[in-house]
């Protein structure tokens, strides 16, 4: 499989040390750790909104870190996805006008092959469908629980067709139930061939990924692979993966 | 989509917008007001001037004139285009009755004149030639309001009458500054009433493009043609007309760029508090990869839609206000022609002043960029307290602003006002001043009314001051005709820009436009041709003149030895009477014996009272706005610190603090810094705001000019006015506070 996303000795002041990993295209990687590890720094400064004091990442051929503010704007715009924990949007605008808002941006930016406002709006709706959420299109994002609006920020990051989804801890702030419907959306989205990396401290998460990083104050301490389709149940997988984070010390 | 995102915003911030958009319709409308008053004005007085054909130089004159040396005069001279001599009788003001009013007590000069015959018409409302008629009278448009006269009333001059049957507009004398005042009358008339005044010349000459005209006064002066009077020269005539409509100009001003200043001030200070509590959206839209060019345009695109509203607004705004305000400058000089003109520089002045505005908003998003996506996520409480600070800071300086844009048209105001105020124009410091001009013998009529002065026991002190020509030879080389007042200077001065007045008899005072001709300052010297002699003068002072075409010399009294028979052109007596004596009946006893005595009081009065009918309008304007904008500001921040504060305050109810408690801890913190600002207010505008004033008034012609300072308005009222206004503001911003509940804090929404 072709590597779509490489990180070496990335560093970031005193929080990650030497950090070096890869993700293969079409794979959904889970970076693990406790509390203050470093975890949501690593996926910020991979995902370009930070600027590491040392090491390079590159998505596919294009190195990220040597890239000006403006063109890693442009890069996150037309080839990342992303999912926050706490469900960020414009309050202002309703879940529609929310989804539509970066791919309005990218179509305002092609010079060619421009989407009209109308197939936009079809992508858009197609996607809530896909999610559940179509009849939530007009709602304000006060009125939707917090499943729904997550639902509605894995719309939002799909709307560029992604090559990358970075998803910072999406089921940190929903109920069991929801954050269980969450993750049957990421695994579906990985399935159409997203390449998926999530930070999470929830095993539950991590265990229907391919790997998982283990970090701990700011260095990788270990790697797990899951495996993609496999014999074992999602139990089993999560049973392995306590196992191994036990042994790891966490 | 960028149209939603902003028409939400604008719904769910109703108070921040329509207060960011006041600031915009203010700023704008008085700025372009400033503008619009300004352009009006010159572009009336120069519609007028153009149209009365008003001449480029006049000399006054009274007695015979020769009118073969006139003649041969203009043939050697081909810079005249046209010349003509003008009659004006000069009427006793006690023998003329305006409709109910008496003129006795005018300390203007009010005579007769027929229609110019070449040049320097009076025209009437519509600015056209009026057509006289025998027992018609057209009466000087500044006299219709003053003496509550229409068409048809009657005019008395003795026991004849004249119906008066229209206004006229006077291009030279219609400013009430200009000390005479012409009422035109038919050619019949004027012969048959001509033994009741005094007749007196204006020769005026009109004169080639680009000739320049002081070389033109000295070669008339050097001919020795008539010239007993003052001569005056166009540009002084429109500085006279410009300057009354002028100073209402000058406070709008001062009130317009202070209240742009706020404006600015206000709108960046809200615009950062919107982008601290957009930060969490502002960071998500950079962390999806939205740029920051394209998040500067979503905020830009805001303000742009607020400064076209603000921008409309403040455009009708000043359209309805400059009617009320162009009253008195369209009676005096007509409507102004050039209405494309006005209207595309007050558009332009509309631009420009949402531009700034504008600017500075992109100014504040551009150092906002600076943040990265994740800083924008994860804002900090730090930089929220620094804006609360600011919060603090901004309604001391409102409050400051707003003291500081009454005080300043007030102290203009009351320094005008001031019988001081003439000393700035030349005009000694005396009670009562008695001019002798244009008539056959000055010095003869000059001995006799001294030789009066001398025995009246009732005067405390007296000087004369008699004005000669004297040839003056400049550095250059060339030789100019120097107009100096000699007398003893000392015992009425007037202000001095520069050193003091002379007190020997080899010192010499320049006033400002002299000294600046000549190129001379105190302690330069210059030399006077006087009774054959030349004599040299150290230059020991330089003031500010605005009579007598504002190019004046003062000097002391020759000792003997220099036989002086210069002719003197007028001499001027200033007067103080002891203080049991009644001015009135003083004055009274002397206009009866045929001098011409004028209380300096009410001729300030008389000169100023249409500039400080129009000045104190525009300090109620400047007052009105001063006070909205205080306590809509104010109110605004107090709102906003009880917002910010929700949390703390209601963790303080839940410990049980009661609303009346809490409310006394606010009430203190939006107050005082209200009172911190009244006092900044107060300093700054008593000290910077002389500054201001000066500067303007020097272009005016008065310099060297300092603040009389009506104590009890400036330190008692304006500071209860600005202090009520913020105090009822703050008192209203934290009646939210009972709104907040207990429980609030324990739902976690610091």
């Amino acid at each position: 499989m072709k590597e779509l996303l490489r990180v070496e000795n990335l560093c970031k002041n005193q929080i990650l040390n030497h950090v070096s990993f890869t993700v293969e295209e079409g794979e959904m990687v889970a970076i693990m750790g406790p509390s203050g590890s470093g975890k949501s720094t690593l996926l910020y400064n991979v995902a370009g909104m930070d600027q590491p004091s040392e090491g390079k990442v590159w998505l596919s051929e294009q190195e990220i870190t040597k890239l000006s503010e403006d063109d890693k704007a442009s890069l996150r715009l037309h080839r990342m996805g992303f999912v926050f924990q706490q469900m960020n949007m414009m309050a202002n605008l309703n879940i529609l006008d929310n989804i539509l808002l970066p791919a309005m941006q990218a179509n305002k930016d092609k010079k060619e092959k421009r989407k009209t406002k109308a197939e936009l709006r079809k992508t858009a709706r197609e996607w809530m469908e896909k999610l559940s959420i179509s009849d939530l299109a007009e709602r304000s994002i006060t009125q939707v629980s917090g499943g729904q609006l997550q639902r509605a920020c894995i719309c939002r990051s799909m709307m560029n067709e992604p090559e990358i989804l970075f998803a910072d801890e999406p089921t940190g702030a929903l109920n069991k139930g929801a954050a269980g419907e969450v993750m049957n959306e990421f695994i579906k989205l990985n399935r159409q061939g997203t390449t998926i990396l999530i930070v999470t401290h929830d095993s539950k998460v991590a265990s229907r990924c391919n790997r998982v990083f283990y970090l701990l104050d700011g260095s990788i301490r270990g790697e797990l692979v899951l495996g993609k389709v496999t014999s074992e149940t999602e139990k089993q997988k999560e049973e392995r993966l306590n196992q191994w984070l036990m042994e790891m010390g966490w | 989509m960028i149209g939603k995102l902003i028409w939400n915003d604008i719904k769910q911030n109703k108070l921040l917008s329509v207060v960011t958009t006041i600031f915009m319709a203010v700023s704008a409308m008085l700025l372009s007001l400033t503008v619009l008053l300004f352009v009006n004005l010159l572009s009336s007085i120069d519609d007028l001037m153009q149209q009365a054909k008003t001449p480029d130089f006049l000399q006054m004159h009274t007695g015979e004139w020769d009118e073969k040396e006139m003649a041969q005069f203009v043939q050697e001279h081909t810079e005249v285009k046209e010349w003509q001599i003008c009659r004006f009788l000069n009427l006793e003001n006690g023998t003329i009755r305006l409709g109910d009013y008496s003129l006795a007590d005018s300390t203007q000069d009010n005579g007769l004149c027929v229609q110019g015959e070449q040049f320097d018409y009076l025209l009437d409302m519509e600015n056209k030639l009026p057509e006289v008629l025998q027992g018609e009278v057209y009466v000087p448009v500044c006299y219709r309001a003053r003496y509550n006269l229409n068409i048809g009333d009657v005019m008395q001059i003795g026991s004849r009458e004249f119906v008066i049957a229209g206004f006229v507009r006077d291009a030279q004398m219609n400013s009430m500054m200009a000390s005479s005042k012409r009422f035109l009358i038919h050619e019949a008339d004027y012969q048959a009433i001509k033994e009741q005044g005094e007749e007196e010349y204006l020769i005026e000459f009109l004169l080639q493009d680009g000739t320049d005209v002081n070389a033109f006064i000295t070669a008339y002066e050097a001919e020795g043609l008539p010239a007993n009077g003052p001569a005056i020269t166009k540009p002084l005539i429109r500085m006279m007309n410009a300057l009354s409509d002028g100073m209402m100009i000058l406070v709008v001003f001062i009130v317009s760029i202070v209240v742009l200043l706020i404006s600015l001030l206000c709108i960046r200070f809200i615009l950062l508090m919107r982008m601290e509590k957009d930060k969490k959206e502002v960071g998500m839209l950079k962390a999806l990869g939205i740029g920051n060019r394209e998040i500067r345009r979503l905020y830009l695109a805001k303000y742009i839609l607020l400064s076209v509203c603000g921008a409309t607004l403040g455009l009708l705004m000043a359209y309805l206000i400059l009617n009320p305000l162009t009253k008195q400058m369209q009676e005096l000089y007509g409507v102004s022609k050039s209405i494309w003109l006005t209207g595309s520089i007050s558009l332009l002045t509309v631009f420009l002043a949402e531009g700034l505005i504008l600017l500075s908003i992109r100014h504040s998003l551009k150092k906002a960029e600076k943040l990265s996506a994740l800083e924008a996520l994860f804002s900090t409480q730090k930089q929220k307290r620094n804006h609360a600070w600011g919060q603090y800071l901004l309604i001391g300086f409102v409050v400051a602003a707003g003291t500081f844009l009454m005080l300043v048209p007030q102290n203009l105001y009351s320094t005008l006002a001031s019988p001081k105020f003439v000393t700035y124009m030349g005009i000694g410091d005396g009670e009562i001043r008695i001019d002798v001009r244009q008539t056959e013998d000055i010095e003869m009529v000059t001995e006799q009314i001294v030789s009066e002065l001398e025995k009246d026991t009732r005067i405390e002190k007296y000087t004369v001051l008699q004005t000669r020509s004297y040839p003056a030879f400049l550095s250059d080389g060339t030789i100019c005709n120097l107009m100096t007042e000699m007398g003893n200077h000392t015992v009425f001065p007037v202000s001095y820009v520069e050193g003091r007045a002379p007190e020997k008899e080899t010192e010499l005072a320049l006033s400002t436009l002299n000294a600046k001709e000549f190129g001379l300052s105190v302690g330069d010297s210059l030399q006077l041709l006087i009774g054959g002699r030349k004599i040299t003068y150290t230059i020991c002072g330089v003031y500010s003149d605005i009579t007598n075409g504002g190019k004046t010399a003062k000097a002391c009294n020759m000792e003997e030895c220099v036989k002086d028979d210069t002719p003197v052109m007028w001499s001027i007596l200033y007067i103080t009477l002891k203080e049991s004596v009644s001015r009135e009946q003083w004055m009274e006893e002397y206009n009866h014996a045929g001098v011409d005595a004028v209380d300096i009081a009410d001729y300030v009065k008389e000169t100023y009272g249409q500039t400080l009918e129009e000045i104190s309008l525009a300090v109620k304007v400047a007052t009105g706005i001063a006070v909205l904008i205080i306590f809509v500001v104010v109110l605004l921040f107090v709102r906003l610190i009880v917002e910010r504060n929700r949390y703390s305050i209601s963790l303080q109810k839940a410990m049980g603090f009661t609303n009346g408690s809490i409310k006394k801890i606010y009430m203190m913190k939006g107050f005082l810094p209200a009172v911190a600002g009244v006092v900044t207010g107060l300093l700054t505008g008593n000290i910077c705001g002389e500054g201001i004033c000066g500067i303007i008034l020097k272009s005016f012609g008065a310099d060297g000019f300092q603040f009389v300072i009506a104590w009890e308005m400036v330190f008692i009222l304006i500071p209860a006015v600005a202090l009520m206004a913020a105090g009822i503001a703050v008192w209203i911003g934290i009646l939210e506070i009972k709104n907040v509940k207990a429980f609030e804090c324990c739902m976690g929404k610091e």
